[in-house]
């Protein structure tokens, strides 16, 4: 630390005396993010966690974990900048939440919505979220022996982040490559396609259905 | 009249807490609690975290977003609690204490504030009686603009990539501090 010795203790503002607090929320929400500074920092990220990991679930963990704090900060900003203010709502039912989540937190991280939302019938309380080409994969190739692994955790994190922060529990959120599980020719003309599958816990079942009868 | 206010996370664990009295037209902004009721009001604020629980799922009926203001949710004697939920379930909890002479109560244990009961009457919704109405419009208006402006300041706290919401991190920014005692100043 470069300061003097003998500075007042205490708290230190910068020498034009703003602080956060001064900021304007809405300024960066039509900023544009530089896609290669992204897949730069992205790359070092799936490094870093890499060199920690033990193994594939491990590292999808790992990821999970690093985007989970940007849900949960995602799910107030993008509140605090819908349509009105002072009107302000939350999203209190399952399916509210899961559109919220498909369309403006999609739109808000890749500049689209999700390509389809889907309600599992065997599962209960399992949502599967479809994006053909995810953005965070585009600049990621997998060798041959990781080819389980989907960067998209990272992503599935966020959306665990949301759905936590807003109350509604998950028993955890994957993202796996359609091309993998289900074969080549469901995914069709997109080789990149990739399922979010998002978990509800039984409580929040529960929950949905004494609402629901009312 | 007396206020405090407390944000809670949502595992109930407090965040923040700031005690303020009425500026309005005498009041001078200091809150006038005894040492019995400073004492009692962190229990007052916890029981009402029950009601906020049951409350802030909303009506069975909406279509499936509820809004954050909560409104009056709970009266415990002189008390009057207002909530205002945040999407990620982080409570703020407002706790208003009329003055003990504005209700028709004759005792001194308020601590003689004249300065704050002229304070307390002009300050709402000119009910003829001088009865603090806590879902008149007025009333209602006041404490939602007070809320917005905190939960701007919130949300600038919690983008702060060193702050662990989930954690139960506690607010300990004097910056936040002074914005939440400047828009008590403005709308309260």
């Amino acid at each position: 630390m470069s300061g003097a010795p003998n500075q007042a203790p205490g708290l230190r503002y910068p020498s034009n005396k703003k602080t956060i607090y001064d900021r304007n929320l809405n300024r960066s929400k039509n900023a544009e993010l530089s896609r290669a500074a992204f897949a730069y920092l992205f790359v070092e990220m799936i490094s870093y966690a890499q060199k920690r990991a033990k193994n594939m679930v491990d590292l999808e963990k790992r990821l999970n974990d690093q985007g989970y704090p940007l849900g949960v900060r995602l799910l107030d900003l993008l509140l605090t900048r819908s349509a009105n203010p002072l009107g302000a709502i939350r999203p209190t039912r399952i399916l509210p939440l899961v559109q919220f989540i498909a369309q403006q937190l999609w739109r808000h991280l890749f500049g689209r919505a999700a390509d389809s939302l889907e309600r599992s019938d065997a599962v209960p309380g399992q949502f599967m979220l479809y994006d053909n080409e995810p953005l965070v994969n585009q600049y990621i190739s997998l060798p041959r022996d990781m080819s389980g692994l989907n960067c998209a955790a990272f992503v599935a994190g966020i959306i665990e982040g949301v759905c936590d922060g807003a109350g509604f529990a998950t028993e955890g959120v994957h993202a796996i490559s359609v091309a993998d599980q289900e074969g080549e020719e469901k995914a069709g003309l997109w080789p990149g396609k990739t399922v979010f599958l998002i978990k509800f816990k039984p409580e929040v079942l529960e929950r949905e259905e004494i609402l629901g009868r009312g | 009249m007396s206020y405090t206010f407390t944000i809670l996370s949502p595992t109930d664990t407090p965040l923040f807490a700031h005690e303020f009295g009425t500026c309005r037209s005498g009041g001078d902004g200091v809150a006038r609690f005894t040492a019995s009721e400073r004492a009692l009001n962190p229990f007052i604020l916890h029981s009402a975290l029950d009601i906020v629980e049951e409350v802030q799922w909303g009506p069975s009926s909406s279509s499936g977003s509820a809004a954050m203001y909560l409104k009056h949710i709970d009266k415990y004697q002189n008390n009057f609690i207002s909530c205002w939920i945040t999407g990620a379930n982080v409570r703020f909890l407002l706790l208003t204490r009329p003055r003990d002479e504005v209700l028709g109560l004759g005792s001194g244990a308020g601590g003689g504030a004249r300065g704050s009961l002229a304070g307390g009457r002009a300050g709402l919704g000119g009910n003829a009686g001088g009865v603090y109405n806590p879902t008149s419009p007025a009333t209602e208006e006041a404490v939602k603009n007070f809320f917005v402006d905190v939960y701007e300041a919130w949300v600038k706290t919690i983008m702060n990539p060193f702050f662990h919401v989930g954690n139960g991190d506690v607010v300990k920014s004097p910056v936040f501090r002074a914005r939440v005692a400047a828009a008590a100043k403005k709308y309260l």
